[in-house]
């Protein structure tokens, strides 16, 4: 049963997606204007001006960009049915409960791992190299984050199910938290202090990660520590949010 | 009984600013009885507690203290079972807007544990019964608020459920679109399905429901069917406007035919179970004081004056 309604529910989820297709679109283009006129800036800042090792450098800030910010809107549309009802019929229903988010959430990483093939796409016309492994493995650790994005996304909408609480929130913690991961430039170009700083930041590792991926450096040690990290955050998460869920009553 | 719930309570506290905790009693122990096949009314003004008790009565809400059977099963310990055997429709509908209906139609069928075939089967069935066939496919936030109700209805019934909550189902829509309502109601009525719905219009509950409980300020005030609670009450009440309404209250409460007398802002309302043969008596006597008449009415008793009754309020004025 638990399998069965979560597939139902990514079911439903995807079905709405496919009626409007055009909004993770969107979703793309913010990555794709930075690695369209924003690494080519970089390049006269890299010794050599090689623009494979500037975008090897800048795809995977790229890439955790759309990981982080799309997942973390991910909760809005929540917020809006615990009012009109929807989740508190869900919740009298016979569903398993955490497959309503479960379903969510799985549609927000295929969604997410589709932008990343674009972006990876476009970044390999530019003149990107990456080898299958590797880009596999990219392509699961930003499924990872954006699973502990999305999953505390939907804790977020179910606790405070309020739109503005929430875009104050979300915009008080992805600016810093990408800002100290090193989107752009690697954390290592940066003051002791600030390295100290990001080493508290799950964002940081994943970055690193993606660099050392898209490097070919397979056995960095910042690879295992994000996907750790983030197993162990998304699980939190996700459980706070089926909890909440829960909570809806009063 | 499908529906059995001793001395319920519902307490919530609130947060308010600084930290402060409020505790706000929203239902304050309420006991009923539900036959299998009756279609049951909670009547109320707002905030009487009526979408507390059915939400606790749906295994949404925990009760706070006491204890409620449902479709013969305990709502806190095996509120699974009380799921299966429950249509919810709640105030606010729960359609998702932005997809079709029929897609929540067949999620809900679906997740009932029906196959795929089974599903559109049942779901054709209930947009024939509910006229939506031609507007299955539209949006939800395209459809008007009679539709949307339709569909919510729909939803509630996908497993066919021996018992379903129908919180404020015609609160919003036009006279024609809540007249088709109750005959929706009465149908599921007609196939032995239970209803609990929740009002706070009062010839809905007359028109509507078996038997009903009139609610106010979390607490049962009244019980029984609409004729029983009216004629409680008296058949006829007399609405009279005229000056010195307090001389006039004392006197017609002390005539025999007179069951009780009301005032409130200059309206005396005075119950008799005869009305015809009483009234000539009453305008004799307020002659007689020289207690000069504005204008009267002659009207059967309704269940607002069975509220009027037991609360001291008008429901009109309650709610
Ligand atoms: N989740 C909640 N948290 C705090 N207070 C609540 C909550 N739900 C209801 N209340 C309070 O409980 C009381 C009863 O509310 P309820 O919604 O049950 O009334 P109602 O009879 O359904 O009213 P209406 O006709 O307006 O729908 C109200 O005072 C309301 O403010
Ligand atoms: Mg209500």
């Amino acid at each position: 049963m638990m399998v069965r309604h979560t597939m139902l529910f990514l079911g439903y989820e995807l079905r709405s997606l496919l009626r409007n297709p055009v909004w993770p679109l969107f979703g793309i283009m913010q990555p794709v204007l930075y690695l369209v006129f924003f690494a080519p800036l970089l390049r006269s800042t890299v010794p050599g001006g090689d623009m494979t090792d500037v975008l090897a450098m800048f795809t995977p800030g790229s890439m955790m960009m759309i990981a982080l910010f799309g997942s973390m809107f991910a909760g809005f549309g929540l917020i809006n049915e615990t009012r009109n009802g929807v989740l508190e019929r869900l919740a009298v229903s016979q569903a398993w409960r955490p497959a309503i988010i479960l379903g969510r959430l799985l549609k927000d990483v295929i969604v997410l791992i589709l932008q990343a093939i674009l972006v990876i796409g476009i970044a390999a016309l530019m003149g990107l190299r990456i080898g299958v492994p590797e880009m596999v493995l990219v392509l699961l650790l930003m499924a990872a984050t954006g699973l502990f994005a999305a999953s505390l996304s939907y804790g977020l909408a179910l606790t405070l199910r309020d739109e503005n609480g929430m875009s104050q929130v979300v915009q008080f913690f992805a600016m810093p938290l990408t800002l100290i991961a090193g989107l752009f430039l690697p954390i290592s170009l940066g003051p002791q202090w600030l390295q100290t700083i990001a080493k508290f930041n799950p964002l940081y590792y994943a970055v690193e990660a993606g660099r050392s991926l898209f490097r070919g450096d397979l056995s960095a040690s910042t690879i295992p520590i994000a996907f750790g990290l983030f197993v162990v955050l998304t699980a939190l998460t996700l459980t706070w949010s089926v909890r909440s869920l829960g909570k809806l009553a009063g | 009984m499908i529906i059995e719930a001793r001395d319920l309570r519902k307490t919530f506290v609130v947060k308010r600013r600084r930290g402060k905790r409020e505790e706000v009693e929203a239902v304050r122990g309420i006991d009923l009885e539900v036959e299998p096949g009756e279609v049951f009314a909670v009547l109320g003004p707002n905030g009487a507690g009526k979408t507390t008790t059915v939400r606790m009565l749906a295994t949404f809400t925990a009760p706070t203290s006491g204890t409620a059977r449902v479709a013969g099963f305990d709502v806190a310990k095996e509120a699974a079972k009380v799921r299966e055997n429950i249509g919810y429709v709640s105030q606010a509908g729960g359609i998702d807007e932005i997809a079709p209906g029929i897609e929540s139609l067949l999620l809900a069928a679906r997740l009932s544990g029906m196959s795929r075939k089974q599903a559109q089967a049942r779901a054709d069935e209930l947009l024939t019964a509910f006229s939506l066939t031609e507007i299955a496919n539209r949006p939800a936030k395209t459809l008007s608020g009679g539709q949307k109700r339709r569909f919510a209805i729909a939803v509630g019934l996908v497993t066919a459920p021996p018992l379903i909550f129908l919180d404020e189902p015609t609160t919003g829509l036009d006279p024609q679109n809540r007249a088709n309502l109750w005959d929706e109601v009465r149908k599921l009525r007609e196939q032995g399905t239970s209803v609990l719905l929740t009002t706070h219009y009062l010839d809905e509950a007359d028109a509507l429901c078996d038997r009903l409980v009139i609610v106010d300020q979390g607490k049962i005030v009244a019980e029984g069917t609409p004729e029983g609670l009216k004629k409680e009450v008296a058949g006829d009440v007399v609405t009279l406007r005229l000056e010195g309404t307090a001389a006039a209250r004392d006197l017609l409460a002390s005539q025999p035919y007179i069951k009780e007398v009301h005032a409130e802002d200059g309206i005396l309302r005075a119950y008799l179970d005869d009305g015809e043969h009483g009234l000539p008596h009453m305008l004799r006597t307020l002659e007689e004081h020289s207690l000069g008449i504005q204008s009267i009415s002659l009207d059967r008793a309704t269940l607002d004056d069975v509220f009027l009754k037991h609360t001291g309020r008008s429901l009109r004025d309650a709610a």
